[in-house]
This record gives structure tokens, C-alpha cells and sequence, in this order.
């Protein structure tokens, strides 16, 4: 068990792959947003890949453990110490009852993992421990972590040599400056309601990140994109905005053009509304949009949903156990 | 001694709330930052007086462990 002393900024219990099968009651996956290093931070422990764990955004918590355990952080580096030591990332350590950890902000990265041997024992809501905040469900008491709390772990034997394991560097994401991706994209489902050039312009443009992005949706500024004559000499019903379906449902990544701003659809976002999704980003390219600070840049490059399903099976591959030395 | 006060988070700056000179007291906010839609005030660590202030209301794109504010 721990307490949480901070709880940083909406630090979150996740599991994966999430709430799966809830989408036409309008309740989307949530989940861990680099479900990469998440896995890699259970396998570290030795629990299941999709273990409940805690996902940390921007700015860590402090945490106080009151019994022994096993643990790993992976993904951000939020300069995590154990009673002032540093952790390293991407390592299994042992914790002694009484022990801190303390985070503070994500110097590289945006979201960080901690797994922890045994992982989180909290009540799952529709087959799921994954907290969604928006909606006050899952996770602990169905929102981010506050002060005070005490999280219990699954009561599992604390083997010491499980500590000190590390995750080969190949099968790490490469997090980069954090302010440059190449984000691979497939198109559609209403690619036609754009034309030639609104669709080269998507594929060309330098997109920037907005601050105002959350695990709801990442909000993209760029250049305004011209629709197909499909969006514009259409029935009433579909709206008045070139932009304006009938409402439809909306795929986990689809990238929504709501009027004229582009808003990828993400862990935590809708399930149906009345606007074109043009594109949509695999669930294998979600890490980097996990990882990608306000202000970078997206470029995006057209990929085919076989390829978008052969990247997600290599990052699958890559959280393996074979991995752990 | 000067303190210097950081971001403790990448994103934008949303509201400043002191001036450059201005005398301020611990725990007093200094400014506001937003990301992910919320708020992150950042406050002062220690009574002083703002000697150097590096950010401005709107400024986009910041990284966290920036200087923002310098207190004497």
C-alpha cells in the first residue's frame, strides 16, 4: 500500500488495453496514452503487460509506501528520487517500507509509468480499473489521484531479485526532443468530404500541438483545409458547416475537423458527434502523442491500415519479457 | 540572495500576476500556468521583491525547469 502524499497533475490509474467493448454506450478505451512504456514498467515488475498502474502527466506525485514492493517507472524522466536518491528509469527497484518517492516535473517526456509488483487493487468499473475522469468512473473513486489517499497493491510475495532489471534499449520508444514527430495516419473514415488539395494539405503542413490538449483530445493549429464538393452540396440535415455530418460514430484516434480546427480524438474522447473525422491515428502511433509536448510540431505521413496493424503487432512484440535482462 | 522561481510544467503561461519590482510575500501567486485545460499556479517560495520577470500572459509552448520569475 501507499499513500499519496502530492499527487502531481492528474496522475491516474490506468490499466490496459482499457474499457474495450463500451463505445456504443459511448464510453471510450481510456487506458495508458503510451501503452509502449507502460507495458515495459509491468513486465519490469513481473506482473501481466496490462496491469493497473499509475499514468503521470507533466508533473509527479510523492508517494509514501507503507509496506515493501517492487517497482518501475518508465516513459517520462520526471527526476524521480526514493528518499532523495535518484531511481533510475527503465529498472526495477526494491522499495522498503516507509520509503518516499518523490517526482517532480517531466524534464524529457511528458507522461511517465509506475508499475508496481502485484499492481493496483482497485475496483473495476465495466471490466476495467482505468480510471476516465471526465466521467467519474473507474480508477480510484473514478478520478485522478488526491492527496491523502491510500492506494492498496495486490498482495503478492516481495522477491528482492526481481529488482535490478532493466529494459534492453532497443525495445524502448524513442522519446526524442519531445518537440518534432512524424505521426503516421490513416485516411478516413471521411477523407472524401475533403478535396485533393485539403487532403496534401494535411499530409505537408506543419501542425503545432496546443497547450489545450488533454487525454480528451490534442488540439492542432495549422492552415484552414478545403473541402470535396461532397461537404459542401449536401443534404440539410447534415448541418451548415462544410465540416457538419449527420452524426456518426467517432474512431478511438479519429482526427475530428470541428469547424475549422483539427482535434485528434484520443484515450478519454468521444464516442459519436456530428463532425468529419478526414483521418485517423492508429492506437500503435498513440505513444508519441502520449509523449509530445505543447507547442511541437506534427508532421503527418499516409500509411495503410495493414501497415498501421503490422507497427502495433512490432510494438507488441517489443513488450516482452525477452526484453527484460 | 536571488531565488529563482521555474516552471513546474511544460505549456503556456495564462495569467501573470505581478510586475517587475513588485514586493511580494511567500505563498503569494506570481503567475498562472495552463495545461491540459487546468490551471498550475506557481507561488512564491519566499518574501521578496520581483527582480526579473521572463515570461508574459500568453506565451505558448514553454518548457518546464525554465526560469520564469527572479526574486531578491
Amino acid at each position: 500500500m501507499f499513500t499519496v502524499i502530492k499527487p502531481g497533475l492528474e496522475t491516474s490509474v490506468q490499466d490496459y488495453p482499457g474499457r474495450i467493448g463500451f463505445r456504443n454506450q459511448g464510453f471510450p478505451p481510456s487506458g495508458p496514452m503510451d501503452s509502449w512504456s507502460f507495458r515495459l514498467a509491468n513486465l519490469l515488475v513481473g506482473n501481466e503487460p496490462g496491469a493497473a498502474a499509475l499514468e503521470c502527466q507533466y508533473m509527479g506525485p510523492t508517494l509514501r509506501f507503507s509496506s515493501a514492493a517492487i517497482i518501475a517507472i518508465t516513459g517520462a524522466d520526471m527526476q524521480a528520487t526514493l528518499d532523495g536518491e535518484t531511481v533510475p528509469l527503465w529498472q526495477s527497484l526494491y522499495v522498503q517500507p516507509g520509503q518516499a518517492l518523490e517526482m517532480k516535473f517531466a524534464r524529457h517526456g511528458i507522461r511517465a509509468y509506475i508499475a508496481f509488483a502485484g499492481g493496483i487493487d482497485s475496483p473495476p468499473w465495466l471490466g476495467s480499473q482505468s480510471t476516465f475522469n471526465k466521467a467519474g468512473v473507474g480508477g480510484i473513486e473514478g478520478h485522478a489521484l488526491k492527496e491523502g489517499q491510500e492506494v492498496k497493491l495486490h498482495a503478492v510475495e516481495i522477491d528482492k531479485t526481481m529488482a535490478g532489471r532493466s529494459v534492453i534499449e532497443s525495445a524502448r520508444p524513442e522519446l526524442g526532443d519531445g518537440k518534432h514527430w512524424n505521426i503516421q495516419v490513416v485516411l478516413g473514415p471521411n477523407d472524401d468530404w475533403l478535396d485533393e488539395r485539403g487532403i496534401d494539405t494535411f499530409l505537408t503542413s506543419n501542425w503545432k500541438l496546443s497547450g489545450k490538449s488533454d487525454r480528451t483530445g490534442f488540439r492542432l493549429e495549422g492552415p484552414e483545409l478545403t473541402f470535396s464538393q461532397k461537404a459542401i452540396h449536401k443534404a440539410p440535415e447534415h448541418g451548415s458547416e462544410p465540416s457538419n455530418i449527420i452524426d456518426q460514430g467517432y474512431p478511438v484516434g479519429g482526427i475530428n475537423l470541428a469547424g475549422e480546427t483539427l482535434i485528434i480524438l484520443v484515450n478519454d474522447g468521444p464516442s459519436m458527434g456530428g463532425f468529419i473525422n478526414p483521418f485517423t491515428v492508429p492506437m500503435s502511433e498513440f505513444w508519441k502523442l502520449g509523449q509530445a509536448k505543447p507547442g511541437a510540431i506534427f508532421n503527418f505521413t499516409a500509411i495503410s491500415v495493414d501497415e498501421a496493424q503490422q507497427q502495433g503487432r512490432a510494438i507488441d512484440a517489443l513488450c516482452n519479457t525477452k526484453n527484460i535482462i | 540572495m536571488a531565488t529563482d522561481v521555474e516552471l513546474q510544467t511544460s505549456g503556456n503561461i495564462w495569467k501573470v500576476l505581478v510586475e517587475a519590482e513588485q514586493s511580494v510575500a511567500a505563498g503569494e501567486t506570481l503567475f498562472i500556468m495552463e495545461v491540459m485545460k487546468m490551471e498550475v499556479p506557481h507561488t512564491a517560495p519566499c518574501d521578496g521583491k520581483v527582480s526579473a520577470l521572463h515570461i508574459n500572459e500568453g506565451d505558448e509552448g514553454l518548457d518546464a525547469g525554465m526560469v520564469a520569475v527572479t526574486l531578491v
